[in-house]
C-alpha cells in the first residue's frame, strides 16, 4: 500500500499547540507511508486540491488526514478521495484538534499524542478495504399508521405530492381525539368544522387507501421495501354495500351498547356508526351487545338494511401491503384517572374526565350540547376543574407535563360560561403552562373576561355532600386550605402513550421511552425521524402535543418521505456486517442479539448459516462482538482493524505482514 | 437389577431407532474408562457406569447434528446437554438422553498422588464408597470422597437434569449452595501474587488445545479464532502473552455458558487449573444476573440478553 | 511508534461514535483542558466492543483502558450499550483474578452534549491510573525476543 498523510494546521487551531511538521516527519517513518506533509487548511479548496494532487502524483491508494473530528469532515474528505479516483473508504482521520490541540497547551505532549493518533489511523488504514454502496429499488408507496389529525395531515400532504398512501386506523372512524372535541383553543374554532373537510378529503382522495377498524399485524423488510400485514377486524357489515344511511341504528333493539366515541357518556346501539361525521360513514356491529350474537336470534338490521350489507358470519381478514416508508402517528390515550382514589373518579358519577366533558359540550354529542350532570341530568352551576391528573406526578410514574391540559381547561371554563351564564368555574392548578401563540392571552381572558377562578394548589380529596361534592385542596398562594362546593368536577386527565405502543414500536423496530412514547432520532435536529431508516413519527405518539404541533409534524414527516422518494433508488451504507460463510457454524447468536432483525438464518448446502440483509443492517457491530468465531465482521470496523489500532497503541509485537 | 443393567436394557430397547449411543467403555487399563460409541447390542455390553466415567459425552453432540443420537449422562454432563439445547447447537428431537445418579468421578491426579506410580494397574473395583485399586501387586482402598474431582464435592446436580430414561435412585445434592470458597481463597492473595501465579501457569501451556477440544461448549472447533489470521487475535508464538490471551478468549467465550464440567482442566496435559478462571466468571455472573448455565433449556445466556434496568450493575457509580 | 516519553502513561479509550466521541469533541470545542495520556479508538457502538479488546490492550501493555458509550436508553442502535454494560461489567469483575487491578479498567456513559462530564471522566480516570502507576508488564517473557523489538514506526 502507498499511504499519504496530511497533517492540518487548521490555522493556529492545531499548529498553535501541535508541531505539525514534526508529526508529518514521524508519519514518514510509519509502515507503508509513501507521502506525508503538513497543510494549512486540509478541508479548504486548495487543501483538498493538494490531497488530490498528491494521490495522483505519488500513486497513493490510501489517505490519512490528521485534522478535526471525523464527525465534522469525514464526509468532506471521502468525497475528496472519490474525486482523486480512490475508494472513499480508503480513508482514515486522526482527530488532533478536538482531542488534542484544543484540550491542552503542552506542545511536546500534544505532538506525541498527535503522532500516536496518526499512527493508529495508519495501522487501521493498512487493513481497510474498498467498500461500495449498493443501490436498491424502492416502492414509492407509504403507510400511515393512525388516522388522527397528524396522520391525516401527513397522508394528505403525501397524496398531494403524488404518492400512494395507505392509511390504517384502529377505530371505526378517522379523526382521532380531535374529532371528539367541541372547540379548539385558543381560537375557539369548532373542531369538526376544521377537521371535517380534511377527513372528507382523505376519503375522497384517489391516492389514499383507507383501512379503518384495522391494525398493523406485522412489519418485515426495510426502507424502500416494507411488507406490512394489516388485520381488518370483522365489522359484520359489508362496507362495500353499506351507504351509512343509519336505518339499522333506528331499528336496532339493543340500545345499551358501549359508546366509545362519546367516552361512555351515553350509550349507543349494537349496530352503530360512531358519529354523524364519521369517515368512513359505515355501520359496524358490536358482537358483545348484538342479540344475534348473544342470543342467537334477532336479525332486525339484516331485514331492514336496504342494501343487504349485514354479514353476521364476517371474519377478520389480513391484507398485505408493500410500502417504502411508514409514518407512525398513533397518538395518545388518557391516563386512567381512577388510580387517584382521593378524587373519587369512577365512583362518583359527577366526577368526569375532560374528554367526557368535551363530548357534553359538543352539539353532536349525547347530550346535544347541553351540560348535564350524569347523576341527575341537572344543569351544574358550580364546576371545578382539577389539573394535572396523571401529569407531573412522580408518585404514579408520570413525571412529565402533558402540555395541553392547561389550555383545554381554560377553553372548557370559557365554554362553560357561554353555555351556562350564571355558572362559576374553579380551576385547581400547579402552574399554568401556556407557551403557544396567543395561548397565554387566552388563559388571561378566561380569568379576566369569564371570571374563571384559578386556585394554585393540589386537590387532596373530593367527597359527596348531599347532591353536591366538596373539593378540598390547598391554596398555596394564600397558604390556606380551601373547600369548594361543586355540582360537577372535571378532571384534566393527562396524556399517556396510546395502548399497544410498545408492541407497535417493536414491530416497527423503533425505540420507545419508559412511558411508551416513540423515540425520535434526535430530540432537536431529527424530531420526526427514527433510528430505523424509512420509519417516521408524527404527532403525540412521540410525546404529548397540541393540534398545531401535530399538524406541523404530520407535514414534516410527509416532507421527509417525499424527499426520500425523490430518488429512484436508495444507497445502502456499505459499513455493514458480513458473514464469512466458511467460519459460520449457524449457532444464531448474532441473529438473537441483532436489534434490527437484519440477520437471517439460511440453509447453505444443508447447514444453517447466518446471512446479513445489507439494507436492514445499521452497522452497530453487536453481532461481531457476539460471534465467538469471528465469522460475522462489521466492515470498516473489523476485529483486525480494531486490533491493529490496539496493537499500535500497546506496542505489542505487531503482526508480520506476509502480503 | 443394578443401575448398569437397567441402563443397558434401556439402551438396547432404544438402539433400533438410534444411529449410535455414546457412553463409556473400558480403556487401556482398568483405571481409565474411555468414551464408547454403541451401535449394536455387543457394544452396549461393554458399557461402564461409575466413578471412572470422567469424560463428558456431550462434547461429541454438536458434531453429530443430523443423526439420531443416544447419550448416557451424569448430572454434570446433562447440564452441558441443556446448554447445547438452549443455544440450539443440538436438536432435542435428535437426542435420546439416558440418565443415572452419579456419586462422583475420580480425579486421576489425586489417585496418582495417593498411589504414586500408576504404570501398571491390575484391577479396579468400586466397593461401597471406596475405590479399590490393585497396582504393582498392592491393593489400595481409596475413599471416593478423597479422590473424587473437586467439582463432585460441590455438586448439586448428581442426577441428570434432563433425560428420557432415568434409572436408579435420585441422589441428594452434596451441598445446598456453591459458595465459591476456592475463588475467594485464591483472591485473598495480593494482585501481584495472582498475576505471578497465572504467568507461571500460562508459561507451562504447550498450546495443544486439549482444553478447547474437550470443552462441550467450544463449538467453533476448526474455526477457533486462536488459530486464524482473519480475525487475527493472537500470534502463533510460544510466548506467555499469546498463551494467556488464548485462555482469556476461551474463558470469555464461556462466560455465562460454562457449566463447570471441568473437562478443560481434566484434559490439560500439564495440569493448568483452567476451571478456576471459569468459576470466577460464573461466580460473578451468579451475583450479577442470578443465573446459572445449563439448568433451564429455555433460558437465554445472560451475555446475549439484557435488562433495561439492571438490578446489580451500578455503572454510574464510577 | 515512539513510546510515550516523560511521565505519561498508556491509556486506551474505546468510544462510541454517536455519544461519547461526540462528547469528547464537545469537550474540545469548549476547550476543556484534559490530561494528554488518553488515546481514543472510535467504534460505532459500545456494543461493538468485544471485552477481549480490553483484555488485549491490558495484556499488551496498556496502563489503563476506558470505555465510554451512550447513556442507557439513548443508544443510537437502541440496544448496544445494554449488551455492552453486561459484558463489560462481567469483565471488570473478572480482572482481579488475573492479578490485574480492576481500577485499570472503567466503563461509563457520556452523551454527545456532555463535554464537561467528559473532561471530568478523563481527568478522574487519568489520575486513577497515575495513582496505580505503570502496569506490571503482563506478557514479557524471557524467550520472546520479538517482543522487545518493536516494529518500525
Amino acid at each position: 500500500m502507498k499511504i499519504g498523510v496530511f497533517v492540518c494546521h487548521c490555522g493556529s487551531n492545531i499548529a498553535g499547540t501541535v508541531d505539525t511538521a514534526k508529526v508529518a516527519e514521524a508519519a514518514r517513518q510509519m509502515p507503508e507511508v509513501a507521502f506525508a506533509t503538513d497543510t494549512m487548511y486540509a478541508c479548504s479548496e486548495p487543501g483538498q486540491a493538494g490531497v488530490v494532487q498528491a494521490v495522483k502524483e505519488h500513486g497513493l491508494d490510501g489517505v490519512v488526514v490528521a485534522s478535526c473530528t471525523p464527525r465534522m469532515h469525514e464526509l468532506t474528505f471521502r468525497r475528496t478521495l472519490e474525486r482523486a479516483g480512490l475508494n472513499r473508504y480508503m480513508f482514515e482521520m486522526a482527530n488532533i484538534r478536538e482531542h488534542v490541540s484544543w484540550i491542552g497547551k503542552d506542545m511536546q505532549a500534544n505532538t506525541r499524542k498527535a503522532t500516536d493518533l496518526v499512527g493508529i489511523a495508519v495501522e487501521k488504514l493498512r487493513r481497510d478495504k474498498p467498500l461500495t454502496a449498493k443501490k436498491f429499488d424502492i416502492c414509492k408507496r407509504v403507510m400511515v399508521i393512525g388516522g388522527g389529525v397528524a396522520g391525516i395531515q401527513a397522508a394528505l400532504d403525501m397524496a398531494e405530492g403524488g404518492l400512494e398512501v395507505v392509511l390504517v386506523e384502529r377505530s371505526a372512524t378517522i379523526g382521532g381525539k380531535m374529532a371528539k372535541l367541541d372547540k379548539t383553543f385558543p381560537t375557539v374554532d369548532c373542531s369538526s368544522c376544521i377537521l371535517g373537510p380534511k377527513m372528507v378529503d382523505v376519503s375522497q382522495h384517489p391516492n389514499i387507501t383507507l383501512y379503518a377498524y384495522s391494525e398493523v399485524e406485522s412489519v418485515s423488510g426495510f426502507v424502500g421495501n416494507f411488507d406490512v400485514k394489516v388485520r381488518r377486524k370483522a365489522r359484520y357489515v359489508n362496507w362495500e354495500a353499506c351507504t351509512g344511511c343509519g336505518l339499522c341504528m333506528e331499528k336496532c333493539p339493543s340500545k345499551k351498547a358501549k359508546d366509545d366515541f362519546n367516552e361512555q357518556i351515553g350509550t349507543t346501539t349494537a349496530i352503530n356508526i360512531p358519529s354523524p361525521q364519521a369517515i368512513p360513514k359505515k355501520a359496524k356491529i358490536d358482537p358483545e351487545f348484538c342479540r344475534q350474537f348473544t342470543k342467537g336470534k334477532c336479525g332486525v338490521c339484516a331485514k331492514i338494511c336496504p342494501s343487504g350489507a349485514i354479514e353476521y358470519d364476517q371474519q377478520d381478514e389480513v391484507v398485505g401491503e408493500k410500502v417504502g416508508a411508514i409514518i407512525a402517528a398513533t397518538g395518545f390515550d388518557l391516563f386512567d384517572y381512577t388510580r387517584y382514589g382521593e378524587y373519587g373518579g369512577g365512583r362518583y358519577p359527577d366526577v368526569i374526565t375532560s374528554i367526557q366533558y368535551e363530548r357534553m359540550l359538543s352539539a353532536s354529542g349525547p347530550t346535544g350540547g347541553h351540560i348535564k350532570r350524569p347523576s341527575d341530568s341537572k344543569e351544574p352551576k358550580s364546576i371545578v376543574f382539577v389539573q394535572c391528573v396523571g401529569s407531573r406526578d412522580k408518585s404514579i410514574g408520570r413525571p412529565y407535563c402533558s402540555g395541553f391540559c392547561c389550555m383545554y381547561t381554560a377553553k372548557q371554563a370559557i365554554l362553560t360560561k357561554d353555555h351556562i351564564p350564571d355558572s362559576q368555574s374553579y380551576v385547581f392548578y400547579m402552574d399554568i403552562r401556556a407557551p403557544g401563540k396567543n395561548y397565554d392571552e387566552f388563559t388571561r381572558r378566561g380569568m379576566e373576561e369569564y371570571g374563571t377562578q384559578y386556585i394554585r394548589g393540589r386537590v387532596s380529596m373530593i367527597y359527596p355532600q348531599g347532591d353536591k361534592y366538596i373539593v378540598r385542596g390547598a391554596d398555596t398562594l394564600l397558604g390556606t386550605q380551601v373547600e369548594v362546593e361543586a355540582d360537577l368536577v372535571v378532571l384534566a386527565v393527562g396524556a399517556e402513550s396510546s395502548k399497544g405502543s410498545p408492541e407497535l414500536a417493536e414491530k416497527l423496530r423503533i425505540s420507545y421511552d419508559a412511558y411508551g412514547f416513540f423515540m425520535e432520532s434526535h430530540p432537536k435536529l431529527k424530531p420526526v425521524e427514527t433510528n430505523t431508516a424509512g420509519v417516521y413519527l408524527a404527532g403525540s405518539c412521540q410525546g404529548p402535543k397540541d393540534i398545531p404541533s401535530s399538524v406541523g409534524q404530520g407535514s414534516a414527516a410527509a416532507a421527509k418521505v417525499l424527499s426520500l422518494f425523490s430518488r429512484s433508488q436508495l444507497e445502502s451504507d456499505p459499513q455493514v456486517s458480513m458473514v464469512d460463510i466458511k467460519r459460520c457454524i449457524g449457532c444464531g447468536k448474532c441473529i438473537a442479539t441483532c436489534p434490527f432483525g437484519a440477520i437471517e438464518a439460511i440453509d447453505f448446502r444443508g447447514q444453517p448459516k447466518a446471512q446479513v440483509i445489507e439494507t436492514v443492517c445499521q452497522g452497530c457491530g453487536i453481532c461481531t462482538a457476539t460471534c465467538p468465531q469471528g465469522a460475522i465482521q462489521l466492515q470498516h470496523f473489523t476485529d483486525n482493524q480494531i486490533l491493529a489500532e490496539v496493537n499500535a497503541l500497546c506496542q505489542q509485537a505487531l503482526e508480520v505482514n506476509f502480503e | 437389577m443394578s443401575v448398569i443393567d437397567e441402563l443397558k436394557s434401556a439402551i438396547k430397547a432404544k438402539l433400533s431407532e438410534l444411529d449410535l449411543v455414546i457412553g463409556w467403555g473400558p480403556g487401556f487399563d482398568p483405571l481409565h474408562a474411555t468414551p464408547l460409541f454403541m451401535r449394536c447390542e455387543k457394544d452396549v455390553d461393554k458399557l461402564l457406569w461409575g466413578p471412572l466415567n470422567v469424560h463428558n459425552p456431550a462434547t461429541y453432540l454438536p458434531g453429530l447434528k443430523g443423526k439420531k443420537v443416544g447419550v448416557v449422562v451424569k448430572g454434570c454432563d446433562s447440564r452441558s446437554v441443556i446448554e447445547l439445547l438452549q443455544e440450539k447447537l443440538v436438536k432435542r428431537e435428535e437426542l435420546v438422553i439416558f440418565g443415572a445418579p452419579c456419586a462422583g468421578v475420580i480425579d486421576m491426579g489425586k489417585v496418582r498422588r495417593a498411589l504414586g506410580d500408576l504404570d501398571k494397574v491390575n484391577a479396579v473395583s468400586i466397593e461401597g464408597d471406596n475405590v479399590v485399586v490393585t497396582a504393582g501387586g498392592k491393593q489400595h482402598t481409596l475413599p471416593l470422597a478423597e479422590v473424587a474431582a473437586d467439582k463432585c464435592g460441590r455438586c448439586r446436580y448428581h442426577n441428570a437434569l434432563i433425560s428420557d430414561v432415568f434409572v436408579g435412585e435420585h441422589l441428594p445434592p452434596s451441598v445446598e449452595q456453591d459458595d465459591y470458597a476456592d475463588v475467594e481463597a485464591f483472591e485473598s492473595q495480593s494482585l501481584e501474587e495472582r498475576n505471578a501465579y497465572w504467568k507461571r501457569e500460562m508459561q507451562r501451556c504447550i498450546r495443544c488445545y486439549a482444553c478447547r477440544n474437550a470443552c462441550p461448549l467450544c463449538v467453533c472447533r476448526d474455526h477457533c479464532i486462536a488459530q486464524s489470521r482473519d480475525p487475527h487475535w493472537i500470534g502463533q508464538g510460544d510466548n506467555v502473552g499469546d498463551k494467556w490471551m488464548f485462555q482469556m478468549i476461551h474463558a470469555q467465550h464461556l462466560a455465562g455458558r460454562c457449566t463447570e464440567c471441568g473437562e478443560c482442566q481434566r484434559a490439560c496435559p500439564v495440569g493448568i487449573p483452567l476451571l478456576a478462571l471459569k468459576r470466577k466468571l460464573n461466580k460473578e455472573i451468579k451475583e450479577l444476573f442470578d443465573y446459572e448455565a445449563g439448568v433451564d433449556p429455555n433460558a437465554c445466556p445472560p451475555l446475549q440478553s439484557f435488562k433495561v434496568e439492571e438490578e446489580h450493575i451500578n455503572e454510574r457509580g464510577w | 511508534m515512539p513510546a510515550s516519553a516523560g511521565s505519561e502513561l498508556r491509556i486506551v479509550g474505546f468510544l462510541c461514535n454517536w455519544c461519547s466521541y461526540g462528547g469528547a469533541d464537545t469537550a474540545g470545542v469548549g476547550r476543556f483542558t484534559q490530561p494528554t495520556d488518553l488515546r481514543i479508538i472510535r467504534v460505532p457502538c459500545s456494543g461493538r466492543i468485544d471485552p477481549l479488546f480490553v483484555v488485549k490492550a491490558l495484556m499488551g501493555g496498556a496502563d489503563g483502558v476506558l470505555v465510554s458509550g451512550c447513556h442507557p436508553r439513548d443508544c443510537h442502535y437502541s440496544q448496544g450499550n445494554f449488551y455492552a454494560r453486561r459484558r463489560l461489567e462481567v469483565l471488570k469483575r473478572f480482572l482481579p483474578t488475573l492479578g490485574i487491578d480492576p481500577k485499570r479498567f472503567e466503563y461509563t456513559w457520556v452523551s454527545a452534549s456532555e463535554g464537561q462530564r467528559w473532561q471530568s471522566v478523563v481527568t478522574k480516570f487519568t489520575e486513577q491510573i497515575h495513582a496505580l502507576g505503570p502496569a506490571p508488564n503482563q506478557c514479557r517473557s524471557a524467550q520472546a525476543p520479538q517482543e522487545a523489538e518493536r516494529s518500525a514506526g
